[in-house]
């Protein structure tokens, strides 16, 4: 075991004498530059470096492949047109596709007829099992954050919450899911939101 | 409520999702013209990008038929996200290396899922950082040809770039393929002396090099390097 390990680091020792390495994140920017440069190529990279979580997000609103599977081409040909307007300033790469991503699944299945409450599988637990390994090493820190003030939320407000953002549940299927009027669930979000605004803080674009 | 409030929580519910159809439609028509709205959406997406990153990733189909795959460099590409296996490789790398030079890499290989007769693509990004000469590699499997087309590498007076391999079966020691001669054109080498299994699993790297390459017929000079993985499954 040890000798294949060995092995398999040996070319990259070769030339990382030379270099140290850092991981890949911040090297969106440059796949997205280069696709706004219509650079296909880069836009082929961009493709295989962020569909598969793109997707994740999306199947989780949408549910059905099918659809999610369309949506998904339109989030990608939105980002190969609008590359040219992310603006770094305005926060990570991945958090602009997100943010596509997101409200394009989401106006879809706000024009559709809502999913059933059959359909809504029990919110997840938010600990590791979900992450990506990945994302585990970058973002733990912003995700441990987010939890504690979640945490701070009563309980069935955190699911709330929850239950919307990754599920795109609508106030109504959140009623129907806790029982409560959507009027209800209105002022639930409203406080939740602001409760968590002035826990995570209020400059963080 | 103060004003403050009110968009915090409409640009919160925007982001969130919670908003019907037309709320939705006038949320997206009023932060065009409400700066203060569209920080609001900004803030709230970085606020709870947490929870997407903490969604399973889903291995997403081919772009082979849809309205992507128009925009793909080769039609049989059917990418696959290595970046997992990439990066504990790489840190396990980082950690071997020596502190002589700081680079930054990324390398994403892409793959075709079914064996096709021609068109196995290997997709590699090299660079240092979002600032540097970067180049962007392909290499088709089955002709064993190479392709390299740097970017933003500017012509380097008195240096030149020069391409390795380097590969397990031979110890890992670079062997140069050659010198990149133009910056801003293709540079395209055979592979063919190569095995197809060798290549897959190859290192390449690029360093920069005094004028005519490196003396010694080793990487000399700053080097960035990436290596085309064979996805898992």
């Amino acid at each position: 075991m040890v000798a294949r390990a060995e092995v398999a680091r040996a070319p990259v020792r070769g030339l990382s004498r030379l270099a140290a390495v850092r991981p890949a994140a911040p090297s969106l920017v440059f796949l997205l530059e280069r696709t706004a440069a219509e650079d296909r190529t880069a836009f082929s990279a961009l493709y295989a470096a962020t569909s598969a979580k793109l997707y994740g997000i999306i199947l989780r609103i949408l549910r059905r492949r099918d659809i999610a599977d369309e949506i998904l081409q339109e989030v990608y040909v939105q980002i190969w047109e609008r590359a040219a307007y992310y603006d770094a300033a305005k926060g990570a790469p991945i958090t602009w596709m997100v943010a596509i991503a997101r409200n394009r699944a989401l106006d879809e299945v706000r024009r559709k007829s809502p999913i059933s409450i059959e359909d809504t599988p029990e919110v997840m637990s938010m600990s590791g099992e979900e992450e990506h390994p990945l994302d585990r090493v970058a973002k733990s820190q912003e995700l441990a954050r987010l939890n504690g003030c979640l945490e701070a939320l009563d309980s069935n407000r955190r699911e709330l919450v929850l239950l919307a953002y990754r599920e795109g549940m609508s106030r109504e299927a959140l009623g129907r899911r806790f029982s409560r009027p959507p009027a209800t669930i209105k002022s639930w979000l409203r406080r939740s939101l602001l409760q968590l605004r002035d826990c995570l803080g209020h400059d963080r674009a | 409520m103060t004003e403050r409030d009110e968009i915090d929580v409409l640009a919160g519910e925007y982001v969130l999702g919670t908003l019907d159809a037309a709320e939705r439609a006038a949320a997206d028509a009023a932060r065009r013209r409400n700066p203060a709205l569209e920080a609001a959406i900004v803030a709230w997406e970085a606020r709870l990008q947490p929870l997407a990153d903490a969604v399973a990733p889903v291995e997403a189909p081919s772009p082979l038929q849809g309205k992507v795959a128009a925009m793909l460099p080769v039609a049989q590409l059917a990418p696959r996200l290595a970046l997992e296996r990439y990066a504990l490789r790489w840190r396990r790398a980082a950690i071997a290396a020596s502190a002589l030079a700081a680079c930054l890499l990324l390398a994403i290989a892409v793959r075709e899922l079914s064996p096709r007769p021609a068109g196995a693509t290997y997709v590699a990004v090299l660079q240092k950082d979002d600032a540097s000469p970067a180049f962007l590699l392909t290499v088709d499997l089955d002709t064993r040809v190479l392709n390299v087309r740097p970017v933003a590498a500017g012509s380097t007076a008195g240096k030149s770039y020069q391409l390795w391999i380097a590969m397990e079966n031979q110890g890992g020691v670079p062997q140069s393929l050659g010198l990149i001669e133009t910056p801003g054109a293709v540079t395209q080498r055979p592979l063919a002396r190569f095995d197809r299994a060798s290549v897959e699993r190859a290192t390449f790297g690029i360093s920069l090099e005094p004028a005519g390459g490196s003396p010694t017929g080793r990487p000399t000079g700053p080097a960035f390097h990436a290596r085309l993985i064979r996805t898992a499954g």
